[in-house]
Protein backbone atom coordinates (compact mmCIF):
# COMPACT_ATOMS: atom_id res chain seq x y z
CA UNK A 1 0.00 0.00 0.00
CA UNK A 2 1.48 3.31 -0.88
CA UNK A 3 0.96 6.31 1.49
CA UNK A 4 1.12 9.37 -0.06
CA UNK A 5 2.10 12.70 1.76
CA UNK A 6 -0.04 15.07 1.99
CA UNK A 7 0.75 18.00 -0.13
CA UNK A 8 -0.42 21.89 0.29
CA UNK A 9 -2.17 22.22 -2.90
CA UNK A 10 -1.78 26.28 -4.37
CA UNK A 11 -4.77 25.31 -6.34
CA UNK A 12 -7.51 22.96 -6.21
CA UNK A 13 -7.23 20.14 -8.37
CA UNK A 14 -9.23 19.81 -12.11
CA UNK A 15 -11.76 16.82 -12.06
CA UNK A 16 -9.25 15.18 -14.97
CA UNK A 17 -6.81 15.14 -11.53
CA UNK A 18 -8.79 13.91 -9.15
CA UNK A 19 -10.16 11.06 -11.59
CA UNK A 20 -6.61 10.20 -12.11
CA UNK A 21 -5.63 10.17 -8.26
CA UNK A 22 -8.83 8.03 -7.23
CA UNK A 23 -7.83 5.71 -10.28
CA UNK A 24 -4.53 5.09 -9.13
CA UNK A 25 -6.01 3.96 -5.20
CA UNK A 26 -8.82 2.11 -6.69
CA UNK A 27 -5.93 0.20 -8.12
CA UNK A 28 -4.23 -0.37 -5.21
CA UNK A 29 -7.11 -1.85 -3.11
CA UNK A 30 -7.39 -3.80 -6.04
CA UNK A 31 -4.46 -5.57 -6.12
CA UNK A 32 -5.90 -7.53 -3.12
CA UNK A 33 -7.92 -9.80 -5.19
CA UNK A 34 -4.75 -10.33 -7.94
CA UNK A 35 -4.03 -9.31 -11.43
CA UNK A 36 -7.37 -9.31 -13.14
CA UNK A 37 -8.82 -6.91 -10.83
CA UNK A 38 -6.43 -4.27 -10.82
CA UNK A 39 -6.28 -4.50 -14.57
CA UNK A 40 -10.26 -3.49 -14.57
CA UNK A 41 -8.82 -0.44 -12.54
CA UNK A 42 -7.38 0.81 -15.15
CA UNK A 43 -10.63 1.07 -17.47
CA UNK A 44 -12.02 3.59 -14.13
CA UNK A 45 -14.40 6.44 -16.40
CA UNK A 46 -16.24 9.05 -14.32
CA UNK A 47 -19.48 6.80 -14.79
CA UNK A 48 -18.22 3.19 -13.53
CA UNK A 49 -19.97 2.56 -10.36
CA UNK A 50 -17.97 1.40 -7.20
CA UNK A 51 -19.88 -1.50 -6.52
CA UNK A 52 -21.55 -3.06 -9.66
CA UNK A 53 -18.90 -1.90 -12.28
CA UNK A 54 -15.57 -2.27 -9.89
CA UNK A 55 -17.13 -4.91 -7.75
CA UNK A 56 -15.45 -3.34 -4.43
CA UNK A 57 -16.92 -4.38 -1.36
CA UNK A 58 -17.95 -2.40 1.61
CA UNK A 59 -14.70 -2.97 3.23
CA UNK A 60 -12.83 -2.06 0.32
CA UNK A 61 -14.57 1.71 0.30
CA UNK A 62 -13.09 1.49 3.71
CA UNK A 63 -9.57 1.42 2.52
CA UNK A 64 -10.31 4.00 -0.32
CA UNK A 65 -11.40 6.37 2.87
CA UNK A 66 -8.52 5.58 4.54
CA UNK A 67 -6.34 6.92 0.92
CA UNK A 68 -8.69 9.69 0.73
CA UNK A 69 -7.81 11.17 3.89
CA UNK A 70 -4.22 10.56 3.48
CA UNK A 71 -4.26 11.87 1.00
CA UNK A 72 -6.38 15.29 1.66
CA UNK A 73 -6.68 14.87 4.96
CA UNK A 74 -9.67 15.67 7.17
CA UNK A 75 -11.59 17.84 4.07
CA UNK A 76 -12.30 14.28 2.56
CA UNK A 77 -15.06 12.56 5.16
CA UNK A 78 -15.75 9.67 3.09
CA UNK A 79 -17.52 7.62 6.00
CA UNK A 80 -19.81 11.46 6.23
CA UNK A 81 -20.14 11.39 2.10
CA UNK A 82 -21.64 7.42 2.67
CA UNK A 83 -23.51 7.81 5.60
CA UNK A 84 -25.68 10.45 4.38
CA UNK A 85 -27.12 8.45 1.34
CA UNK A 86 -29.74 6.56 0.93
CA UNK A 87 -29.25 2.44 0.30
CA UNK A 88 -30.24 3.10 -3.91
CA UNK A 89 -27.56 5.58 -4.22
CA UNK A 90 -24.82 3.84 -2.50
CA UNK A 91 -25.88 0.97 -4.88
CA UNK A 92 -25.29 3.22 -8.09
CA UNK A 93 -22.44 6.03 -6.56
CA UNK A 94 -20.26 6.45 -9.57
CA UNK A 95 -16.39 7.34 -9.12
CA UNK A 96 -17.60 10.68 -10.90
CA UNK A 97 -19.68 11.70 -7.91
CA UNK A 98 -17.06 10.91 -5.34
CA UNK A 99 -14.57 13.19 -8.01
CA UNK A 100 -16.82 15.67 -7.88
CA UNK A 101 -17.59 15.88 -3.94
CA UNK A 102 -13.94 15.57 -3.63
CA UNK A 103 -13.01 18.79 -5.64
CA UNK A 104 -16.15 20.26 -4.74
CA UNK A 105 -14.66 20.25 -1.08
CA UNK A 106 -11.36 21.11 -2.02
CA UNK A 107 -12.41 24.43 -3.67
CA UNK A 108 -14.45 24.61 -0.53
CA UNK A 109 -11.71 24.46 1.80
CA UNK A 110 -9.65 26.70 -0.46
CA UNK A 111 -11.79 29.46 0.00
CA UNK A 112 -11.88 29.19 3.61
CA UNK B 1 -3.43 3.58 12.70
CA UNK B 2 -4.74 0.86 9.95
CA UNK B 3 -3.58 -2.41 11.46
CA UNK B 4 -2.00 -3.90 14.32
CA UNK B 5 -0.05 -7.29 14.71
CA UNK B 6 -1.88 -9.28 17.54
CA UNK B 7 1.19 -11.91 18.08
CA UNK B 8 1.30 -12.51 14.28
CA UNK B 9 -2.18 -11.90 13.38
CA UNK B 10 -2.96 -8.84 11.56
CA UNK B 11 -5.50 -6.85 13.07
CA UNK B 12 -7.24 -4.10 10.95
CA UNK B 13 -8.43 -1.54 13.07
CA UNK B 14 -10.12 2.09 12.58
CA UNK B 15 -10.60 4.68 14.83
CA UNK B 16 -12.86 8.14 14.89
CA UNK B 17 -12.06 10.50 16.67
CA UNK B 18 -13.89 13.23 18.20
CA UNK B 19 -13.73 15.97 15.67
CA UNK B 20 -14.22 19.10 17.42
CA UNK B 21 -11.23 18.25 19.18
CA UNK B 22 -12.15 17.93 22.79
CA UNK B 23 -11.86 14.91 24.82
CA UNK B 24 -14.14 12.12 24.30
CA UNK B 25 -17.24 11.70 25.96
CA UNK B 26 -16.65 7.37 26.09
CA UNK B 27 -14.75 5.14 23.87
CA UNK B 28 -17.41 2.79 22.47
CA UNK B 29 -16.27 -0.27 20.45
CA UNK B 30 -18.01 -1.61 17.60
CA UNK B 31 -17.88 -5.35 17.16
CA UNK B 32 -19.55 -6.99 13.54
CA UNK B 33 -21.10 -10.14 13.07
CA UNK B 34 -19.35 -13.14 11.57
CA UNK B 35 -19.05 -14.35 7.86
CA UNK B 36 -20.73 -11.67 5.41
CA UNK B 37 -19.75 -8.47 8.18
CA UNK B 38 -16.60 -6.47 8.47
CA UNK B 39 -16.38 -3.31 10.34
CA UNK B 40 -17.40 -1.11 7.24
CA UNK B 41 -21.26 -2.09 8.51
CA UNK B 42 -20.42 -0.01 11.29
CA UNK B 43 -17.92 2.92 9.60
CA UNK B 44 -20.56 3.78 7.04
CA UNK B 45 -23.66 3.58 9.66
CA UNK B 46 -23.29 4.29 12.89
CA UNK B 47 -19.72 5.29 13.36
CA UNK B 48 -19.63 8.99 11.88
CA UNK B 49 -22.74 10.01 14.10
CA UNK B 50 -21.34 8.59 17.29
CA UNK B 51 -17.82 9.87 16.70
CA UNK B 52 -19.80 13.49 15.78
CA UNK B 53 -21.47 13.37 19.01
CA UNK B 54 -18.04 13.10 20.67
CA UNK B 55 -17.10 9.49 21.13
CA UNK B 56 -13.98 8.05 20.64
CA UNK B 57 -15.11 5.30 17.98
CA UNK B 58 -13.19 1.92 17.78
CA UNK B 59 -13.74 -1.03 15.50
CA UNK B 60 -11.71 -3.71 13.76
CA UNK B 61 -12.79 -6.52 11.71
CA UNK B 62 -12.48 -10.27 13.59
CA UNK B 63 -9.69 -12.75 12.66
CA UNK B 64 -10.95 -14.08 8.94
CA UNK B 65 -13.32 -11.29 8.40
CA UNK B 66 -12.42 -7.81 6.03
CA UNK B 67 -8.97 -6.55 6.33
CA UNK B 68 -7.82 -8.59 9.21
CA UNK B 69 -6.02 -11.78 8.80
CA UNK B 70 -7.57 -15.35 8.11
CA UNK B 71 -5.21 -18.03 9.69
CA UNK B 72 -5.92 -21.38 8.86
CA UNK B 73 -7.33 -22.50 12.65
CA UNK B 74 -7.98 -20.80 15.76
CA UNK B 75 -11.61 -19.31 15.14
CA UNK B 76 -13.44 -20.57 18.48
CA UNK B 77 -15.65 -17.92 20.68
CA UNK B 78 -12.25 -17.72 23.07
CA UNK B 79 -10.05 -16.81 20.33
CA UNK B 80 -12.06 -13.63 19.16
CA UNK B 81 -12.31 -12.02 22.89
CA UNK B 82 -9.17 -12.94 23.50
CA UNK B 83 -8.72 -10.41 20.53
CA UNK B 84 -10.56 -7.94 21.69
CA UNK B 85 -8.43 -7.72 24.98
CA UNK B 86 -5.52 -7.96 22.87
CA UNK B 87 -6.83 -5.15 20.72
CA UNK B 88 -7.99 -3.00 23.80
CA UNK B 89 -4.63 -3.52 26.02
CA UNK B 90 -2.52 -3.10 22.58
CA UNK B 91 -4.28 0.82 22.31
CA UNK B 92 -4.11 1.13 26.03
CA UNK B 93 -7.79 1.43 26.62
CA UNK B 94 -7.96 1.41 30.36
CA UNK B 95 -11.20 2.78 31.41
CA UNK B 96 -14.35 0.70 31.06
CA UNK B 97 -15.61 0.62 27.50
CA UNK B 98 -19.17 0.52 25.82
CA UNK B 99 -19.43 -2.63 23.92
CA UNK B 100 -21.99 -2.43 20.75
CA UNK B 101 -22.15 -6.27 19.55
CA UNK B 102 -24.13 -7.14 16.10
CA UNK B 103 -25.40 -10.59 16.13
CA UNK B 104 -21.98 -12.76 17.33
CA UNK B 105 -20.11 -9.56 17.68
CA UNK B 106 -22.45 -9.29 20.75
CA UNK B 107 -21.80 -12.57 22.39
CA UNK B 108 -18.10 -11.52 21.68
CA UNK B 109 -19.29 -8.68 24.29
CA UNK B 110 -20.80 -10.89 26.73
CA UNK B 111 -17.79 -13.50 26.82
CA UNK B 112 -15.87 -10.42 27.71
CA UNK B 113 -18.36 -8.84 30.55
CA UNK B 114 -18.23 -12.14 31.86
CA UNK B 115 -14.21 -12.51 31.84
CA UNK B 116 -13.06 -9.03 32.45
CA UNK B 117 -16.13 -6.82 33.96
CA UNK B 118 -14.06 -4.47 35.15
CA UNK B 119 -13.35 -3.32 31.12
CA UNK B 120 -17.25 -3.37 30.36
CA UNK B 121 -19.02 -0.19 31.31
CA UNK B 122 -22.16 -1.86 29.18
CA UNK B 123 -23.38 -3.38 25.91
CA UNK B 124 -25.26 -2.64 23.25
CA UNK B 125 -26.70 -6.20 21.71
CA UNK B 126 -28.10 -6.02 18.24
CA UNK B 127 -30.06 -9.42 17.44
CA UNK B 128 -27.15 -11.35 19.77
CA UNK B 129 -26.97 -13.74 22.87
CA UNK B 130 -24.20 -14.97 24.94
CA UNK B 131 -22.95 -17.88 24.09
CA UNK B 132 -24.91 -20.97 25.38
CA UNK B 133 -25.35 -24.75 24.54
CA UNK B 134 -27.96 -23.98 22.59
CA UNK B 135 -26.40 -21.35 20.61
CA UNK B 136 -23.63 -23.70 20.03
CA UNK B 137 -26.00 -26.08 18.60
CA UNK B 138 -28.14 -23.23 16.42
CA UNK B 139 -24.27 -21.97 15.14
CA UNK B 140 -23.65 -25.57 14.24
CA UNK B 141 -26.59 -26.23 11.91
CA UNK B 142 -25.94 -22.42 10.26
CA UNK B 143 -22.25 -23.21 9.60
CA UNK B 144 -22.79 -26.30 8.00
CA UNK B 145 -25.58 -25.06 5.80
CA UNK B 146 -23.55 -21.76 4.94
CA UNK B 147 -20.12 -24.22 4.30
CA UNK B 148 -22.32 -26.50 1.78
CA UNK B 149 -24.07 -23.88 -0.49
CA UNK B 150 -21.99 -20.53 -0.44
CA UNK B 151 -19.17 -22.16 -2.56
CA UNK B 152 -22.45 -23.15 -5.02
CA UNK B 153 -22.41 -20.79 -8.12
CA UNK B 154 -26.26 -21.47 -8.28
CA UNK B 155 -26.39 -20.13 -4.81
CA UNK B 156 -24.53 -17.56 -5.30
CA UNK B 157 -26.79 -16.75 -8.62
CA UNK B 158 -29.84 -17.30 -6.60
CA UNK B 159 -28.47 -14.33 -3.58
CA UNK B 160 -27.49 -11.81 -6.17
CA UNK B 161 -31.04 -12.16 -7.56
CA UNK B 162 -32.60 -11.70 -4.79
CA UNK B 163 -30.52 -9.58 -2.84
CA UNK B 164 -28.01 -7.92 -4.99
CA UNK B 165 -24.56 -8.10 -6.68
CA UNK B 166 -22.69 -6.58 -3.91
CA UNK B 167 -24.20 -9.02 -1.48
CA UNK B 168 -23.60 -11.68 -3.26
CA UNK B 169 -19.79 -10.76 -3.44
CA UNK B 170 -20.11 -11.24 0.38
CA UNK B 171 -21.67 -13.99 0.40
CA UNK B 172 -18.54 -15.40 -2.07
CA UNK B 173 -16.32 -14.06 0.22
CA UNK B 174 -17.83 -15.61 3.12
CA UNK B 175 -17.81 -18.85 1.41
CA UNK B 176 -14.06 -19.00 0.85
CA UNK B 177 -13.65 -18.10 4.17
CA UNK B 178 -15.90 -20.92 5.42
CA UNK B 179 -13.66 -23.40 2.84
CA UNK B 180 -10.21 -22.32 3.53
CA UNK B 181 -10.09 -22.20 7.54
CA UNK B 182 -11.65 -24.19 10.15
CA UNK B 183 -14.36 -21.52 11.50
CA UNK B 184 -17.70 -24.23 10.85
CA UNK B 185 -15.98 -26.49 13.19
CA UNK B 186 -14.59 -24.32 15.39
CA UNK B 187 -17.40 -21.84 16.57
CA UNK B 188 -19.67 -24.74 17.74
CA UNK B 189 -16.60 -26.51 19.80
CA UNK B 190 -16.24 -23.10 21.66
CA UNK B 191 -15.44 -22.57 25.26
CA UNK B 192 -19.11 -21.85 26.81
CA UNK B 193 -19.49 -19.70 29.54
CA UNK B 194 -21.36 -21.19 32.31
CA UNK B 195 -24.89 -19.99 33.52
CA UNK B 196 -23.45 -18.86 36.65
CA UNK B 197 -20.75 -16.72 34.71
CA UNK B 198 -23.33 -15.21 32.69
CA UNK B 199 -25.56 -14.29 35.42
CA UNK B 200 -22.01 -12.38 37.54
CA UNK B 201 -22.43 -9.53 34.27
CA UNK B 202 -23.66 -6.69 36.31
CA UNK B 203 -23.13 -3.74 33.83
CA UNK B 204 -26.34 -2.47 32.22
CA UNK B 205 -27.62 -4.32 29.17
CA UNK B 206 -29.89 -3.24 26.24
CA UNK B 207 -31.40 -6.01 23.58
CA UNK B 208 -32.26 -4.68 20.36
CA UNK B 209 -33.66 -7.08 18.52
CA UNK B 210 -36.25 -6.98 14.96
CA UNK B 211 -39.98 -7.96 15.82
CA UNK B 212 -39.89 -10.66 12.76
CA UNK B 213 -36.48 -12.09 14.18
CA UNK B 214 -36.19 -15.52 15.54
CA UNK B 215 -34.59 -14.40 18.46
CA UNK B 216 -36.75 -11.66 19.64
CA UNK B 217 -38.75 -14.51 21.25
CA UNK B 218 -35.41 -14.99 23.59
CA UNK B 219 -35.55 -11.49 25.38
CA UNK B 220 -37.73 -12.35 28.53
CA UNK B 221 -35.36 -15.29 28.99
CA UNK B 222 -32.27 -12.79 28.71
CA UNK B 223 -34.04 -10.59 30.38
CA UNK B 224 -34.81 -12.52 33.31
CA UNK B 225 -30.40 -14.47 33.42
CA UNK B 226 -28.75 -10.88 33.16
CA UNK B 227 -29.13 -8.59 36.25
CA UNK B 228 -29.52 -5.16 34.66
CA UNK B 229 -30.70 -6.12 30.53
CA UNK B 230 -33.58 -4.38 28.89
CA UNK B 231 -35.06 -5.46 25.36
CA UNK B 232 -36.36 -3.21 22.50
CA UNK B 233 -37.84 -4.28 19.85
CA UNK B 234 -37.45 -2.62 16.06
CA UNK B 235 -40.58 -2.77 14.31
CA UNK B 236 -40.50 -4.72 10.75
CA UNK B 237 -36.90 -5.90 10.94
CA UNK B 238 -35.74 -9.28 10.81
CA UNK B 239 -32.12 -10.21 12.00
CA UNK B 240 -30.09 -7.75 10.02
CA UNK B 241 -31.30 -4.50 12.05
CA UNK B 242 -28.25 -2.69 12.06
CA UNK B 243 -27.84 -3.07 8.14
CA UNK B 244 -31.97 -2.14 7.16
CA UNK B 245 -32.43 0.15 9.54
CA UNK B 246 -29.50 2.30 10.57
CA UNK B 247 -31.01 5.03 11.82
CA UNK B 248 -32.83 3.68 14.32
CA UNK B 249 -30.03 1.58 15.85
CA UNK B 250 -28.27 5.39 15.85
CA UNK B 251 -30.84 7.03 17.94
CA UNK B 252 -30.53 3.97 20.23
CA UNK B 253 -27.17 3.81 20.80
CA UNK B 254 -26.88 7.65 21.50
CA UNK B 255 -29.86 7.59 23.95
CA UNK B 256 -28.62 4.71 25.68
CA UNK B 257 -25.55 6.39 25.90
CA UNK B 258 -26.32 9.54 26.95
CA UNK B 259 -28.86 7.75 29.80
CA UNK B 260 -25.57 6.06 31.08
CA UNK B 261 -23.80 9.36 31.35
CA UNK B 262 -21.97 10.03 28.48
CA UNK B 263 -21.74 13.84 27.89
CA UNK B 264 -22.74 13.62 24.30
CA UNK B 265 -22.14 16.71 21.92
CA UNK B 266 -25.01 17.79 19.38
CA UNK B 267 -23.14 16.93 16.45
CA UNK B 268 -24.03 17.35 13.04
CA UNK B 269 -22.88 15.50 10.49
CA UNK B 270 -20.98 17.53 7.98
CA UNK B 271 -22.80 15.91 4.82
CA UNK B 272 -25.99 17.22 6.00
CA UNK B 273 -29.02 15.32 7.65
CA UNK B 274 -28.98 11.72 8.01
CA UNK B 275 -30.77 9.41 6.44
CA UNK B 276 -30.99 5.56 6.48
CA UNK B 277 -28.03 4.37 3.81
CA UNK B 278 -25.85 1.62 4.17
CA UNK B 279 -23.62 -0.69 2.31
CA UNK B 280 -22.99 -3.58 3.49
CA UNK B 281 -24.37 -7.25 3.13
CA UNK B 282 -27.62 -7.72 3.96
CA UNK B 283 -28.84 -11.40 5.39
CA UNK B 284 -26.80 -13.90 6.59
CA UNK B 285 -24.19 -12.54 9.77
CA UNK B 286 -24.92 -14.40 12.60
Amino acid sequence: MTISEQTVDLQPPTEQEVLTEITAMLATVLEEYGLDDAEAAAEVTMESRFTEDLELESIDLVTLAGQLRERWGDRINFAEFIAGMELDEIIGLTVGRLVRHVVDRLQTAGRS
Amino acid sequence: MAFLDLDGLRCHVQRLAPQDGRPPAATVVLLHGLLTDSLASYYFTLAPALAAAGLDVLMYDHRGHGRSGRPPTGYRLEHFVDDLEAVLDRLEVTGPVQLVGNSFGGTVAFSLAARRPEQVAGILAIESEPASRAWAVKLDGILRQAERHLVEEETLAWVAEQRGSHTARLARSAGALLAGTSLARDIPASLLPAEAELRSIRCPVLAVYGTESDLACQAAWLDGLLADCRSTFVPGQEHSVLIEAPEVVRELTLSWLREHGADLRDGVLRDGAVRDGVLTGRGSGR
